[in-house]
């Protein structure tokens, strides 16, 4: 008998739904195994309203369930809840969905001031009228699904690489054990190190010093002054389909890390772990700009971003 | 919160806080100790984790104690100069700087975190220390993450 899948999307980008169609010929080899019982992003399905003729939510029944994004809506709050209850393994697929993710940095600011911002309280326009009615009803903040309910597996990553989908899948079908790497960004990236970390931090988004190619000759980036999070970030973005060991995602193209993956342990918190470490070495970590945001850019969910003080 | 936490905050009515020290080995503890032999009285929601040096308690120690709920923590270590390791208080020092600078980023207020030097002979210094940081975290109230995970409500 296949696997019944199911998979829905909160407040995400899509973009965990296109790795797992990036998983390409793996995909294909599984799929035999696979009904997919409910998947927007491949097969619309409506609950009510033009086609759906249903009175309320009812998801089906499944063996294993994904979700991606974050928490923010009271439907997503619900609906969370709802296929808990319906399916026996529960993935969080991407960062947003284990911890909060992009769309969490929205926990900077109050419900009211997203609002005032989106809808054109700038310079030029005049404040537009609120709408009452025609959005649903938000949380008061963003929260990671295992906030909202208990949660087997999950696959960090903005997006999850198709290898960790894959290998996920795969171990889940045979019925063995999927651990994620317990490493840092760092002890999978190739490039060059030779001391102690640049003690200036340059800006952030300064260009880096390179040899195009060659990532054994190119020096670590953290060491050349460019604040990167690879110590803080768990390892996984390295990994290919083929098994290889590649190089982390960002340090690919001769950038920092900014930690998609999230924190290496979940009982630590990147910003923690990182400033420490950066005040034991006599770094003057005053010169980093918008600490808070920086390192828990997708992370805001489980109390890491707030908008304090402000309601 | 971990269950351990949880029941001392529930068995405190009304509010006591809950402080974690964590004392170095070879001075603040001893002080600790001078403290106990010496009778002197101090309050006793203090949470004593003896470390081999201040300097080993990493930010995420801090930090991590706070966000599972603890009102409040310290560390302390042997004065300037005195350090067991050369220079493990200077690292204490430095981080103490970025870990007030990091807890208004959590919604804590700084002074939820204290660093103090504490020699294995200032038995007094140890108490009146505790004493003081357990006024200060009283008049602040509990921690705000102590309530996480209620239902949320729409706004
Ligand atoms: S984790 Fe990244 S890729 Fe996935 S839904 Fe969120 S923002 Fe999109
Ligand atoms: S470039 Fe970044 S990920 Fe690579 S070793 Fe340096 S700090 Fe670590
Ligand atoms: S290098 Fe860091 S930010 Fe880039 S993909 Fe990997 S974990 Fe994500």
């Amino acid at each position: 008998m296949p696997v019944r899948v199911l998979e829905e999307w909160f407040a995400g980008c899509g973009g965990c739904e296109v790795a797992i169609l990036d998983m390409g010929e793996v995909l294909l080899d599984v799929l035999p195994e696979l009904e997919f019982v409910y998947i927007p992003v491949l097969a619309d399905s409506k609950f009510f309203g033009q086609d759906g003729n249903g009175k309320e939510m009812d998801y089906p029944h499944a063996d294993v369930a994904l979700i991606s994004g974050s928490v923010r809506t009271k439907e997503n709050w619900e609906a969370a809840k709802q296929i808990r209850a319906r399916s026996k393994v529960l993935i969080a697929l991407g960062s947003c969905a284990a911890f909060g993710g992009i769309s969490a940095l929205a926990n900077l600011s109050t419900n009211r001031e997203i609002y005032d911002a989106y809808y054109g309280a700038s310079n030029n326009n005049d404040q537009a009228e609120i709408p009452e009615l025609t959005t649903e009803e938000m949380l008061n903040k963003v929260y990671a699904l295992n906030e909202v309910v208990e949660v087997d597996l999950i696959l960090p990553g903005c997006s999850p690489t198709p290898a960790s989908i894959a290998k996920a899948i795969t171990a889940l079908l045979k019925g063995e054990e999927f651990k994620l790497s317990e490493k840092s960004v760092c002890d999978t990236c190739p490039l060059e190190r030779k001391s102690k970390w640049g003690l200036e931090t340059k800006r952030p988004l300064a260009s880096a010093q390179f040899t195009p190619g060659d990532y054994n000759k190119t020096r670590c980036l953290a060491e050349q002054g460019i604040l990167c999070l690879g110590p803080v970030t768990r390892a996984g973005c390295a990994e290919r389909l083929d098994g290889e060991a590649e190089v982390p995602g960002c340090i690919r193209a001769f950038m920092p890390c900014r930690g998609c993956w999230g924190p290496v342990h979940t009982y630590t918190t990147p910003m923690s772990n990182m400033l420490g470490a950066l005040a034991s070495i006599g770094a003057d970590t005053s010169s980093i700009p918008d600490k808070k945001a920086l390192f828990n850019r997708y992370i805001g969910a489980h109390g890491n971003l707030n908008n304090c003080g402000k309601g | 919160m971990s269950p351990e936490l949880e029941s001392l905050s529930k068995s405190c009515q009304p509010f006591i806080p809950t402080i974690i020290a964590f004392c170095c080995n070879w001075c603040s503890y001893g002080a600790a100790d001078l403290a106990g032999v010496n009778r002197t009285k101090y309050p006793t929601n203090l949470r004593i984790v003896r470390v081999m040096c201040s300097g080993m308690v990493h930010a995420d120690m801090v930090i991590n104690s706070l966000l599972k709920g603890a009102d409040g923590v310290m560390v302390l270590g042997c004065h300037m100069g005195d350090c067991h390791y050369i220079n493990g208080n200077e690292k204490a020092a430095r981080r103490a700087e970025v870990i007030q600078e990091m807890l208004p980023d959590y919604g804590l207020e700084a002074q939820r975190f204290r660093i103090e030097w504490i020699s294995a002979a200032e038995g007094g210094k140890f108490a009146q220390t505790a004493q003081e940081m357990t006024d200060l975290i009283t008049k602040l109230g509990p921690n705000p993450f102590k309530k996480k995970g209620e239902e949320p409500d729409a706004c």
